[in-house]
């Protein structure tokens, strides 16, 4: 389990990371969400033991993370970039000797991971012979191939197609299977919302919330409704328990006042217009967050 | 410290960089300097023209021209036969302007290299003259002019007198051979040409390998920092060992590349290309070489992880090395008081130490008390520009952007 308590970073008097706490169990992947620039690359970095902290505690099995944490740490960083001039094999077990795998073995995974990611015949060409997609690949290797108990993943699915993004995917879920913790973080609500059992959504340093999936849903979720039909619907507008109203000609969508029930709504308009479908909707996470994030700058 | 991740960084850094093809390229040019500093003026020097030259002579006292001839043929090529063949050009009744013109003629054909002209004004003076199409060579020139004073001298000598016998001994030349005593018993010929060129090769040689791999290592810590590779680099190995690492793996470089160009040179010396006498002091001349290059490679870590562009870091390390060639504008000086006190001076600053020591060694004794104390202080520096760029490259190699100043600079040395 990563146990994260209180963390706080401060870089010259300005407070990047304030007073984080959230555990991540094994089998579990945490989402870390937010705008640019609100401390996501921070947090992580300090949990890599790359930055120390300026106060709070990281430990990982309630031990802090120290340099022997090293070899069970994966991190995949946003921006890639590998040596262009290297050989993909030469590259992937040079950073799996870094992470104390012997040679035999790191040779072994790494022919694994290659075919397995569908770029086994690259295997002995230099990197600026890849594609840009081929080259991610290769880095997702370096940061799996000594199998992680702890793997840190920054944007993992920015620079794939969608085929490739699926692959990737379905290799982070088998990874939850096998009981590693992971932490994602990503701006891609519609993945996060689909992967993260757990999110932290953080602004300026500071949580604006956190919980699982639908816990988050049902505290932000809002009455939201759609609802096609025939017949003059002018009047939807001026309904007292309506917050808010996109209405087009046949179709609207409304965000009803917090102690309305949908059903209400509908027996209030059944008889003025030809309804030919209703239904309430679930917010999304992306929706959430923007509402969520202007909500804090305010 | 994990010697196991400091070896696995050296020995990527070190195979990476030797399978490239700008190592491979220094490792031949460089040499190849050498060989053109070393061999050619040796070359130049020696050997003079290496084929048979056509010469006239006009002698309009004609007591020169036999003399002149036994003198010129003395002088032969490699292959034994003659350098010179002597023309005579002298006619006992024409005009000498007739015999000029017809002299310059067979220049301007191509049937004679040039000619000499010994014309006598009256019984007192005399004018010697060498004529040819393009100036010629100095070294021929020099040839004549000492056979035909010789030649005088003597003539002059037994014109009065005085025994030939005498008169051939009081005419040989006796040339200065300069001995430098290092230790008691032990002589060294000084060839000036010899100790000047390989003190400036070796100096050469040291500024090459620091600009050429501190600028791979610089350009290479600039690449893991623009890739992020750094940040996956350092959430592997800590700082120090990655820093360790890449010292070392440029230092096996530096080695390699000092083995091979020994290999080339021994090779040199052994079949008498280049003067033996440049390896005199090879033992401590590579002591400082290795260990200035460690020390500059030590300080382009700290440099390299603050600089922001690969323009930025070709500019500091072209900089830096000029520090390092700076003792050389004193070179002369060194040659004529290698114990003046600017020298005192610069011998202890460990930017310019080894390039000072290397340029002494060959020119002058060295206390050994000297080398050791320089030699202490090299090491210390080493220790301490590690620990200090260690400190930089810490932070350096996270902060992207712009360049620290030199107070956050401060700062970052204060932070634990």
């Amino acid at each position: 389990m990563l146990a994260v308590e209180n963390l706080r970073k401060e870089f010259n008097n300005v407070v990047a990371v304030d007073n984080l706490s959230f555990k991540i169990e094994e089998g579990k992947i945490f989402g870390i969400l937010g705008p640019n620039g609100a401390g996501k690359t921070t947090t992580i970095r300090t949990i890599l033991n790359i930055i120390k902290p300026t106060s709070g505690f990281i430990g990982f099995d309630s031990k802090p993370i120290t340099d022997e944490f090293f070899n069970i740490i994966g991190y995949l960083p946003e921006e890639r970039g590998l040596y262009k001039k290297s050989r993909v094999i030469d590259i992937i077990l040079y950073f799996a000797q870094l992470k104390n795998i012997p040679r035999i073995k790191a040779a072994e995974a790494a022919d694994f991971w290659l075919r397995k990611l569908e770029i086994l015949s690259y295997r002995n060409k230099k990197i600026d012979e890849l594609s840009k997609g081929n080259q991610q690949k290769v880095q997702f290797i370096i940061s799996v191939i000594h199998d992680p108990k702890l793997l840190i993943l920054d944007e993992p699915f920015s620079g794939y197609d969608p085929i490739n993004q699926q692959i990737i995917k379905e290799m982070i879920m088998d990874f939850e299977d096998s009981g590693k913790v992971i932490v994602l973080s990503t701006h891609q609500m519609e993945t996060a919302e689909k992967l993260c059992s757990e999110i932290l959504l953080i602004n300026k340093g500071k949580e604006v919330c956190s919980g699982t999936i639908s816990q988050i849903k049902k505290r932000y979720g809002k009455n939201h409704i759609k609802i096609e039909f025939e017949g003059d619907g002018a009047f939807l507008n001026s309904l007292p328990f309506v917050r808010h109203i996109d209405n087009y000609k046949n179709y609207a969508e409304i965000e009803l006042k917090d102690d309305t029930m949908p059903h209400e709504f509908l027996k209030a308009v059944v008889d003025k217009i030809n309804i030919t479908q209703f239904s309430v909707i679930e917010p999304t996470l992306n929706k959430i967050f923007i509402d969520v994030i202007k909500e804090s700058k305010n | 410290m994990n010697l196991k991740k400091i070896f696995a960084v050296s020995k990527w850094e070190f195979i990476e960089r030797v399978k490239t093809k700008t190592f491979i390229v220094s490792l031949i040019l460089t040499p190849l300097i050498l060989i053109i500093f070393t061999i050619l003026p040796t070359f130049l020097a020696e050997t003079g023209s290496r084929a048979i030259e056509t010469i006239g002579l006009i002698d309009t006292s004609g007591v020169y021209l036999p003399l002149m001839r036994e003198k010129l043929e003395k002088f032969r090529l490699p292959d034994g036969q003659p350098n010179y063949i002597l023309l005579n050009l002298s006619g006992k009744n024409t005009p000498i302007e007739d015999l000029i013109a017809d002299a310059d003629s067979k220049i301007l054909e191509g049937r004679l290299e040039g000619y000499i002209m010994i014309y006598h004004i009256n019984e007192d003076s005399l004018m010697l003259e060498y004529r040819s199409k393009k100036s010629g060579s100095l070294y021929d020139i020099q040839r004549f002019e000492e056979a035909f004073n010789e030649i005088r001298f003597s003539l002059k000598l037994t014109e009065r007198g005085i025994d030939p016998e005498i008169v051939e001994l009081i005419s040989r030349n006796i040339n200065i051979r300069q001995i430098k005593i290092e230790e008691a018993g032990k002589e060294t010929n000084v060839n000036f040409f010899a100790t000047f060129f390989s003190s400036i090769v070796f100096l050469m040689l040291l500024m090459m390998m620091i600009i050429y791999s501190g600028g791979m290592l610089i350009r290479s810590l600039v690449e893991e920092k623009s890739s992020r590779l750094i940040e996956i680099l350092i959430s592997s190995c800590t700082p120090y060992e990655l820093i360790a690492g890449k010292i070392l793996g440029l230092g096996a470089l530096g080695i390699t590349q000092i083995i091979i160009w020994a290999l080339v040179s021994l090779t040199l010396v052994s079949s008498s290309l280049i003067p033996p006498q440049i390896f005199n002091n090879i033992l401590p001349i590579l002591v400082y070489f290795l260990l200035g290059f460690i020390f500059y490679t030590s300080i382009f870590v700290g440099v390299g992880s603050i600089v922001t562009s690969e323009q930025e870091a070709q500019m500091i390390t072209t900089y830096l090395s000029l520090i390092l060639i700076f003792p050389v504008v004193f070179a002369i000086t060194i040659f004529d008081n290698p114990n003046s006190s600017l020298i005192n001076i610069l011998m202890y600053i460990p930017l310019t130490l080894p390039s000072v020591m290397i340029l002494r060694l060959n020119i002058t004794p060295v206390n050994i008390w000297e080398i050791l104390i320089t030699i202490t202080i090299m090491v210390l520096s080493i220790y301490i520009t590690i620990l200090l760029s260690a400190k930089i490259f810490r932070i350096g190699i996270l902060s992207y952007g712009k360049r620290p100043s030199v107070k956050e600079l401060l700062m970052w040395l204060k932070m634990k």
